[in-house]
């Protein structure tokens, strides 16, 4: 499977339609994990793997807020199904259009967080929770495929993470929230690791005025974590990257899909999949609801 | 100072024999799925068999956030007070020896030129017992920066557990023993040390990943610029490897408010966070990620080497194990030190 | 039991407008034994603080030699300084301090100074200058060469009609072109050139510049080619710091801590550092 890929990217590289090539490595120390690399070099395009523990979103290196990278050039992307339905919103959130991007679509039957946990068999067990549901497992736009088509997972979305915890009390939800929220020791690993934290200067960073204090302690922690749940409602993609890289392990993608679900009945909207949708927050029309406004 | 002996089951005793002395002990917990110290109100609380928690032990003596005064202008004129200096006495039970190794590399920083007293206070009111490793990773590299799964620094108590299940008890230091004193009971005087040396060399085997790190700094001396920093660019700039570290001390002072009063607070920050180092006219001295990356790598094995001859790491591995793009802190070094050698 | 952290209570006596954006404020200590017992380098910092809003790093811009009150000239740029800008005389501001080295201006006895100031960057220099004014016969020549982007930029324009007036002083000031008025008595042309055509001998002479980064790097050169060797050069790094004390390890550059080993530096010891300023 890596060989395709390689020899994808090799020839990119090579006729020069790409400068750089974003996928994923082999972490030398723990062979359970890879990590995301930069190619820029054909002779290199061997260091290119894919399998189940090819977590990481590599969508967030497209965008305007990692300058560094796009220096590097035009870039190749190679990205699960899932992955492109962030590079789909960046598209549509116009970060870049999709003539600047190559995309090498890998076919993708799951992947594995807890990269231990695959050892050759994907099973009900090891693989992630946002795979149960997949309908992109073949990606939706690519320019390149690696591997053969995967038909989508032959069920829809159930929501059962979020109705449980929709079938809690207000006040049980309230207490579950911040014990979960308690031990955040606001490294902002969910924001730098998801494609849509973009902003050039985030909100938790502004000082005039200081809308989000930066003590670690309840009333900070709150503020932060549901500030940015509700800068992504109608645009998370529930890649889930913010909940695997949390060091204290707090259940993000929960939170997030909490309000994907609002969305979705509300505005009978999911992010992710056509880039010519109008974002259900960044549209108006005058028939829309105001009885909230009093 | 003598050796004394803890029974294999003495773990929990020794707790709660602390607990009902009045002091306050903090041990690994398990709380909403996550290890971490913490006070423990019984031995049932703690989490002794375990390997490393996520977080490191400095919170204990730097916390994560911590007012440093309070204001209050309810009456008109602003009313300025200094937080209560009183820091109850507390025991850290448990500690790895990476963890508690940390504690006297930051000395040198909260105490050089002028003490941090919020620190020292703090530092001075803990007692540390540390517990050798059983358990170690390939991010694990202690052995490589002058540390060990058995070694003792930091610890004033050190435990080990021999091959018999019973524990061997170092006293280190003066405050260990004033504490061993206390616990008379539950040790028993004296140690059987050919069976500690055997469980260290056993310990020490767990840790199979080696780098010079003395070479490395010899690279890192004079390779500021080098195409090795641009090499970890995927570093997405969160602050996560240094917030789990034991030895990252970085930190802001801010004011927070709350109606008419409030607290100018020191929390934790990073170097690795793009406003670190940036100036009131938008210049930024470290401008790229690579760059501030760079400060974190050249602060830990170059600057504090430097500036206060020792290493600032302990090689507990935390920062690779929760690097959200898989940068190995060792691998850093091995490259370095590889680039020395050619 | 107190900590290091903790702010001296200062009252602001008054309140003096330099620029539409740039203020100077003189302050008093509340406490009778520190005012007694307060004393600083130039060159010298320290944070001051208004409280809800922060500390914020400034040198102290007056002289050492006035024992009756400090001052801190700063921008509105940030949070502390809009909240700084608030306040009114007889409010209260925190500070810590002094901290950090200092001028050597006992080196710079009978020897001639120059002063190389840029925009709100004269503030530093201004200190050290009153010092070195105050003690007018320990030294020689003192040359000021100070330029701002517009007139309206210029800080003390009280104070450079005085220096105009004293024959012990020469005074060079400029402003960038396009940045003149119809009554300008100045110069006209950035501070480097202006420097260039001034050409203060360098023999026997300490040069001392502040200014912002772009100026400072057009600025050495001109030096070097007057004579000046770089370590009879002076200047200020304004490193971005938050504790002041060398712990919160935000001022570092490689080993050196900013805000302990500087800010003042000579060229001579900038140039072994990393560029991280």
């Amino acid at each position: 499977m890596s060989k395709g890929l390689q020899d994808i990217a090799r020839e990119l590289l090579e006729k020069g339609e790409v400068q750089v090539v974003v996928g994923w490595g082999a972490v030398k120390a723990d062979p359970d994990r890879t990590r995301p690399i930069l190619v820029t070099d054909p002779d290199e395009v061997g260091e290119l793997v894919w399998n189940p523990r090819c977590v990481n979103n590599l969508a967030v290196y497209l965008t305007k807020a990692k300058s560094d990278v796009q220096a590097l050039g035009k870039a190749a992307i190679v990205a699960k199904g899932c992955d492109v339905k962030a590079i789909t919103g960046l598209i549509q959130e116009m970060q870049f259009s999709r003539d600047d991007l190559v995309i090498i679509g890998v076919a993708c039957k799951g992947v594995v967080s807890d990269g231990s946990l695959w050892q050759g068999e994907l099973t009900e067990e090891n693989r992630d929770l946002k795979c149960r549901f997949c309908d992109v497992r073949t990606p939706r736009t690519y320019d390149h495929l690696v591997g053969e088509e995967v038909p989508p997972v032959d069920a829809e979305d159930d929501w059962k993470d979020v109705r449980e915890l929709e079938e809690k009390t207000p006040r049980e939800r309230w207490d579950y929230w911040q014990e979960q929220f308690e031990r955040c020791i606001r490294c902002y690993a969910c924001r730098q690791a998801c494609p849509f934290c973009y902003c050039t200067r985030c909100i938790a960073d502004k000082t005039l005025p200081r809308w989000i204090e930066s003590g670690q302690h309840p009333r900070a922690n709150l503020a932060w974590n549901i500030i940015r749940a509700m800068h992504l409602a109608g645009r998370c993609v529930e890649c889930g990257e913010c909940e695997r890289v949390c060091p204290v392990g707090i259940p993000l993608n929960l939170l997030n899909r909490e309000l994907a679900k609002e969305v979705a009945v509300e505005y009978g909207y999911r992010a992710g999949y056509d880039s010519e949708a109008p974002p259900p927050f960044a549209t108006y029309r005058e028939e829309d609801d105001q009885s909230f406004i009093r | 100072m003598e050796h004394r002996t803890l029974a294999g089951d003495g773990l929990p005793a020794l707790i709660d024999e602390l607990i009902k002395k009045g002091m306050r002990v903090i041990a690994p917990t398990q709380r909403n799925g996550d290890l971490a110290f913490g006070q423990v109100s019984s031995s049932a609380e703690a989490v002794l068999d375990y390997f490393l928690c996520k977080r490191s032990a400095k919170e204990i003596v730097f916390p994560r956030t911590e007012a440093i005064l309070g204001f209050d202008r309810s009456g008109g004129e602003v009313k300025v007070e200094p937080p209560s200096m009183q820091f109850p006495e507390t025991v850290v039970v448990g500690a790895r020896p990476c963890d508690a190794a940390s504690l006297p590399i930051l000395d040198h920083i909260f105490t050089w030129d002028c003490d941090d007293e919020l620190f020292t206070r703090r530092r001075e009111a803990t007692t540390v017992i540390g517990l050798t490793c059983t358990t170690a990773d390939n991010f694990c590299f202690c052995t490589s920066v002058g540390l060990s799964p058995d070694n003792t620094a930091g610890s004033d108590i050190l435990l080990t557990q021999l091959e018999d299940g019973q524990f061997f008890v170092e006293v280190v230091t003066d405050k260990g023993e004033k504490l061993a004193a206390e616990l008379g009971e539950l040790f028993r005087e004296g140690g059987d040390e050919s069976a500690r040396q055997k469980a260290g060399e056993k310990a020490r085997a767990l840790v199979t990943r080696s780098v010079d790190v003395s070479k490395a700094k010899g690279w890192l001396d004079d390779h500021f610029d080098d195409e090795m920093w641009e090499s970890w660019m995927t570093c997405l700039g969160c602050g996560a490897c240094t917030f789990v570290c034991p030895t990252c001390h970085c930190f802001d002072i801010v004011d927070e408010v709350q109606g008419l009063s409030g607290h100018r607070c020191k929390n934790w920050d990073a170097c690795t966070f793009w406003h670190f180092t940036v100036h009131a006219s938008g210049h930024n001295p470290r401008d790229v990620q690579y760059k501030r990356y760079r400060q974190r790598i050249l602060h830990k094995f170059r600057y504090y080497k430097d500036r206060f001859g020792v290493t600032l790491c302990t090689g507990c591995g935390r920062c690779s194990r929760h690097c959200p793009v898989g940068i190995d802190i060792a691998e850093v070094l091995e490259t370095a030190a590889g680039s020395a050698a050619s | 039991m107190s900590h290091i952290y903790m702010p001296h209570q200062m009252e602001i006596t008054e309140i003096i407008d330099e620029t539409p954006d740039t203020r100077t404020l003189k302050l008093v200590f509340k406490d009778e034994g520190v005012r007694e017992s307060f004393s600083f380098k130039a060159g010298q910092f320290g944070l001051f603080s208004v409280y809800g809003a922060g500390e914020c790093t400034f040198d102290i811009c007056s002289s050492p030699t006035w024992k009756d009150h400090i001052e801190c000239c700063f921008r509105k740029v940030g949070k502390v300084t809009s909240a700084l800008w608030r306040l009114e005389q007889g409010d209260l501001v925190g500070f810590r301090g002094p901290y950090g080295n200092w001028f050597p201006v006992d080196e710079f006895k009978g020897k001639n100074i120059v002063f190389i100031a840029g925009g709100i960057a004269f503030p530093p220099i201004r200190g050290v200058l009153w010092n070195c004014v105050d003690l007018r016969d320990q030294f020689k020549d003192i040359t000021i060469v100070y330029g701002a982007r517009t007139v309206s930029d210029l800080v003390y324009k009280y104070e450079l009609e005085e220096w105009e007036k004293r024959d012990d002083v020469s005074l060079v000031k400029t402003v960038d072109p396009g940045g003149e008025t119809p009554d300008w008595d100045g110069k006209i042309g950035f501070v480097p050139t202006v420097l260039e055509q001034a050409a203060p001998s360098s023999e026997n002479a300490v040069a001392l510049v502040c200014g912002p980064p772009i100026m400072i790097k057009f600025t050495l050169p001109v030096l070097t080619k007057l004579g000046f060797s770089d370590d009879r050069i002076y200047s200020t790094l304004e490193n971005r710091m938050k504790c002041g004390v060398g712990k919160c390890g935000r001022c570092n550059i490689a080993d050196v801590y900013v805000c302990k080993e500087g800010p003042v530096f000579t060229a001579e010891q900038m140039k072994v550092l990393p560029p991280e300023y």
